[in-house]
């Protein structure tokens, strides 16, 4: 049974921080997010646990850490399906050359420069229990992911959702973010098929089958919501609670297949209806309770498994420097050099590369998986946390620097706001939106 | 064929194909790599729980000599905790097959009687990978105490960490 008393105390504590530092990163133009992720460390060992490691055991004992793990993941799949949700395929084949192109070496070129950075850091970062193969495709999974609903959420801020700009951005984003979860799923089945007697070809086989059930089946149920939705105008307490229901059925078949409770909720989003109105709709009954409350939680579990005092030493600080290095320039130089040679200006180019070098939440999410199969060290862990915080942080600052929105509003390159069906998610209350 | 689909696919092939083919090189290359030696994961400890208590700072230990001790790694570098028994960290670096680490008593372990603050607690020990589940042998000693000593010990693996969360 759990410590109520501690559990609702660890609560209440992650949620004063969360918000108190997330409000003082919103002050200096940050988004909210960014500050919340940063609390998560400051819960962690990294400083109240180094600080005043007495409060810390008194306040995060090891032992209370699984109940606040359970409810933080219930937070990141419900995310994850408002993630999908935000994805639209249509807006996807919208853009031809420019985004194929750009999306496409915005994934190959944080990946294949992480393989090449993977050669170095596995003798040193890593053990004879993962295989070299699975280790660098995480590296490069890990690295090419994009945060689509901060990238959105940033555009958003800065009236950008209907430029030629933003509109390329959130397609990349969306195929960046579909690509990276697959190449994880095959990971996530690469390693636990070698501890599990199932063959991997009947794992791989599941997952095909259940997808294809989903695509082609489920999704054609689901338009029933939108007929609902678009007569009634609302959805009953009863068709919402099947939604969920749905979302967590969903969750169960992928972990039960073999991959994580994640792709399950994340595919469930991406193929529900897209009507926009009626995705603001879905959006706003799920979002406040998991934005608000649950992924601070995931932030503060992030937190309490990040411990910066693992990266010491000149040579773990140049480990952590490399790994922000190739991040950066793989996703910020690869995008904005396709983008460029696709036509675009160098600047908006750039911006294009450095929205692209987001990675927000999604990042810590695709971390946290990786920590949790071991396919990843700790240190290594934490190192790559300070990468995405790094990264997310950036993205502000450098794209008011290189491409300042008046730029960008000025330019020829403003499409018309109505054509545009961008995401949902940052159609919505800016500030709510997670990364 | 126009002019701007020939580039396309130039660009394409090149900031695309090209990186693809390199990274199945990468990946070939990478399997010749060999990592540290696995030692993650919780450990069953056995000591002689008299020769334990003979040891300054042992006796706190002695209390518990079947203690498990958990052991996160991070490359050639790991941390080890005590899973029951008493608080303290220690860090420790792998060489080859051989163990390192310094244990810091906790205040509570360092008040033991002949024990005192800022003793330290070396463990060298080696692993052997052939066994399954894999174990390791060596000694503990006290440091800067080399009339004092040293303890044997044995530990075995109850568990690879990478199953943990394994069906």
């Amino acid at each position: 049974m759990p410590d109520l008393f501690k559990l609702v105390l660890q609560i209440a504590v992650i949620l004063a921080v969360c918000r108190g530092v997330g409000s003082i990163f919103r002050r200096i133009g940050q988004p909210r997010v960014v500050g919340e992720m940063f609390a998560g460390i400051l819960l962690g060992p990294s400083l109240l646990g180094w600080m005043a490691p007495g409060v810390s055991a008194y306040l995060f004992p090891s032992v209370s850490l699984g109940f606040l793990n359970a409810l933080s993941q219930i937070g990141v799949v419900v995310f994850m399906f408002l993630v999908g949700l935000g994805i639209n395929p249509k807006e996807l084949k919208k853009h031809g050359h420019a985004a194929v192109l750009t999306s496409h070496v915005s994934i190959t070129a944080p990946f294949v420069l992480a393989a090449f950075l993977s050669l170095y850091l596995y003798p040193r970062l890593s053990d004879d229990s993962v295989t070299f193969t699975s280790f660098a495709l995480f590296m490069g999974a890990a690295m090419s992911i994009t945060a689509f609903p901060v990238l959105a959420r940033i555009l958003a801020e800065r009236d950008l959702l209907g430029s030629r700009l933003g509109t390329v951005a959130i397609a990349c984003a969306a195929v960046d973010d579909v690509t990276g979860w697959c190449i994880l799923a095959y990971i996530v089945v690469l390693i636990r098929s070698a501890h599990n007697p199932t063959s991997i070809w009947l794992t791989i086989g599941g997952i095909v089958a259940f997808a294809v059930i989903m695509i082609y089946g489920v999704r054609r149920m689901l338009r029933r919501y939108e007929t609902i939705y678009r007569e009634r105008g609302q959805l009953s307490e009863n068709l919402m609670a099947l939604m969920l229901l749905l979302v967590l059925t969903s969750a169960l078949c992928t972990e039960w297949l073999g991959i994580h409770l994640l792709f399950g909720s994340f595919l469930m989003g991406a193929i529900m209806p897209k009507e926009q109105k009626f995705v603001r709709y879905i959006v706003d009954r799920f979002e406040t309770i998991t934005v608000t409350m649950l992924l601070p939680l995931f932030f503060a579990f992030t937190g309490l498994r990040t411990n910066i005092g693992l990266v010491k030493g000149q040579e773990m600080w140049i480990y952590c420097g490399l790994i922000i290095l190739v991040a950066t320039v793989g996703k910020l130089g690869g995008s904005t050099l396709a983008s460029w040679l696709s036509g675009m200006p160098a600047r908006e180019a750039a911006g294009l590369g450095t929205l692209m070098n987001t990675r927000g939440l999604m990042e810590l999410v695709i971390l946290n998986i990786g920590l949790d199969i071991k396919v990843i060290s700790p240190a290594l862990f934490s190192m790559m946390v300070l990468m995405a915080l790094f990264t997310t942080f950036m993205t502000t600052p450098v794209l008011e620097l290189i491409c300042p929105d008046r730029l960008l509003r000025e330019g020829p390159t403003r499409v018309a706001a109505k054509e545009s069906t961008v995401p949902t998610l940052a159609a919505q209350s800016v500030d709510r939106i997670p990364a | 064929m126009s002019h701007t689909n020939r580039n396309f696919i130039i660009a394409y092939a090149l900031l695309v194909v090209l990186p693809i083919v390199g990274l199945v090189g990468v990946l070939k290359k990478g399997r010749t790599l060999t990592a540290p030696i696995s030692v993650d994961g919780t450990w069953q400890l056995h000591a002689d729980p008299v020769r334990l208590s003979s040891l300054p700072c042992g006796k706190t230990l002695a209390q518990n000599p079947e203690t498990a001790i958990a052991i996160s790694q991070s490359g050639r570098n790991f941390t080890l905790t005590f899973a029951s028994g008493p608080k303290s960290t220690a860090s420790g670096v792998l060489d080859g097959t051989t163990l390192k680490a310094s244990l810091v008593p906790a205040i509570s372990w360092s008040a033991e009687a002949g024990c005192g603050a800022g003793r330290k607690l070396d463990m060298v020990a080696t692993v052997d990978p052939n066994m399954d589940p894999r174990s390791l042998s060596g000694m503990l000693s006290v440091d800067d105490c080399p009339s004092c000593g040293s303890v044997g010990f044995r530990a075995v693996r109850l568990a690879p960490a990478t199953k943990r969360r394994l069906r």
